[in-house]
């Protein structure tokens, strides 16, 4: 099956190939989709801003006016502390809303066909190590900026670094809270590295595989891609609000878990989808 | 699996397992700077529009669920003074029915006798006036009686009498008159 693969020539690779440099910066097919990815994001949340500000109502509006509730109590319903909720918002929702936009992107029919100088022109963002790290980064290090704001530097610090000698068991349990924090971000980076690339490699495959038939058979994976897509934006966003939570916690103080099932007001598809969403792929 | 080796050893020519990745660190610091910058300016100038309005409705909706709740507790309030008033006002009207009742029958019953009395008192004063009318009457008659006679004496005697013939005259003229 492999060799059918090569003689194909199905092109296969897991960083984004740069297209062009501009005064040595590399711009790759990632980026470009990225941009395009922005200027969508944007587009959607300036016009439903204004048409909000306006007082003009529309489906398209309420749609994202809903969809945005949806995730903004979903945050109230994770960080219990409502200030901190709504500091830690901008972050998560941002996440979710052009991390959910990237990886639908990628899977517009006909995408990957596009080519410049024998590369694709586009991928999508998150199927970019480069784009899932630096999200990632962005958490972990705002997760730890509220952290220290809680426990103040020594408290967050004593979080990871106890005294053998005083304490051996929690010397043990912060030195592992202290893989745990980076085995959270690189999980966290790579499941939707790996979830999106696998979806296009497994997009690739469909059509390769059914040739003639990938007519009648993509729309199906494609459907299923973007549910994909949903579900990995989702969990993202929720890890992360997860994960600031479980940082601002007291010591020895119980974290409430995300109860999915407990959020009344949370009428986004998404909101039940957090627990597949992490069996799907893994 | 040639795919998976073709992938290692370009790793392994290039840029060592982060160039196989495809982790670039100008690409990583740029895209952490794009994201921080997208967040920020969602964060400063699009979200609060969002949150504003949700806030807006939510604050409407806990105002109205509290003036229901209040409107509710007043109708109960109102309806329990309604239910007061209505007994007060049922006690009231029946007091007052008994108090009209017994004027009534007090008002009757003074009536009567006012109206008995002076029915009483006008049948006396008849009475009175009839026997004043008839002694009047009589004395009349008398008088007339008396005039008639001393003329009828007169004309049949033509004579003045002494007293005593007057009145045995008299007597017998009385007599056969009677």
């Amino acid at each position: 099956m492999m060799n059918q693969f090569a003689m194909t020539g199905i092109h296969i690779s897991l960083g984004a190939e740069t297209l062009f440099t501009v005064a040595g910066f590399p711009i790759t097919n990632a980026l470009v989709l990225g941009a395009i990815g922005l200027v969508i994001f944007l587009s959607i949340f300036l016009y439903v801003a204004g048409m909000i500000k306006r007082g003009k109502y529309n489906r398209f509006v309420g749609l994202v006016q809903w969809a945005f509730e949806g995730m903004l109590s979903a945050v109230d319903s994770v960080v219990p502390d409502k200030v901190v909720a709504r500091k830690i918002a901008p972050l998560s929702l941002t996440i979710f809303f052009f991390v959910l936009i990237s990886y639908w992107l990628s899977v517009i029919p006909g995408l990957g066909s596009i080519t410049y100088n024998g590369f694709p022109i586009f991928r999508s963002l998150a199927a970019d190590l480069n784009f899932t790290l630096a999200i990632m980064i962005i958490t972990m290090v705002m997760v730890q900026v509220y952290a220290i704001r809680r426990h103040g530097v020594f408290g967050n610090i004593g979080r990871y670094l106890r005294n053998p000698f005083k304490d051996p068991l929690g010397a043990f349990e912060g030195f592992l809270e202290l893989i745990g924090e980076v085995s959270r971000g690189l999980s966290l980076s790579l499941r939707l590295f790996g979830n999106c690339f696998a979806g296009e490699v497994l997009l690739l495959i469909i059509a390769v595989l059914t040739s003639y038939f990938s007519i009648a058979t993509l729309p199906f994976f494609m459907a299923f891609e973007l549910f994909i897509g949903l579900v990995q934006a989702y969990v993202f966003f929720i890890l992360s609000l997860i994960f600031t939570s479980l940082a601002i916690d007291i010591h020895g103080g119980t974290v409430p878990e995300p109860d999915h099932t407990a959020i009344p007001t949370d009428h986004s598809p998404s909101a039940h989808l957090a627990e597949p969403a992490v069996a799907v792929r893994e | 699996m040639t795919i998976f080796t073709q992938f290692a050893e370009t790793g392994a020519q290039s840029h060592g397992i982060l160039g196989a990745l495809g982790i670039d660190i100008k690409m990583l610091i740029f895209q952490i700077v794009a994201f921080i910058i997208l967040v920020w300016f969602c964060g400063k100038y699009i979200y609060p529009i969002f949150m504003k309005t949700i806030d807006a409705r939510q604050d409407a909706i806990e105002a109205g669920t509290k003036a229901a709740v209040e409107a509710e507790r007043k109708a109960a309030e109102a309806k329990a003074e309604i239910t007061k008033l209505m007994k007060q006002a049922r006690a009231d009207a029946s007091e007052i029915v008994v108090t009209a009742k017994e004027e009534a029958t007090a008002a009757l019953e003074a009536a009567e006798a006012k109206s008995k009395n002076q029915a009483e008192r006008i049948v006396a004063e008849a009475h009175a006036q009839l026997d004043k009318d008839i002694l009047a009457a009589k004395k009349m008659l008398h008088n007339e009686t008396l005039e008639l006679v001393a003329l009828a004496t007169e004309k049949v005697i033509g004579k003045t009498v002494t007293a005593k013939v007057d009145s045995g005259v008299i007597a017998s003229a009385v007599k056969e008159a009677l």
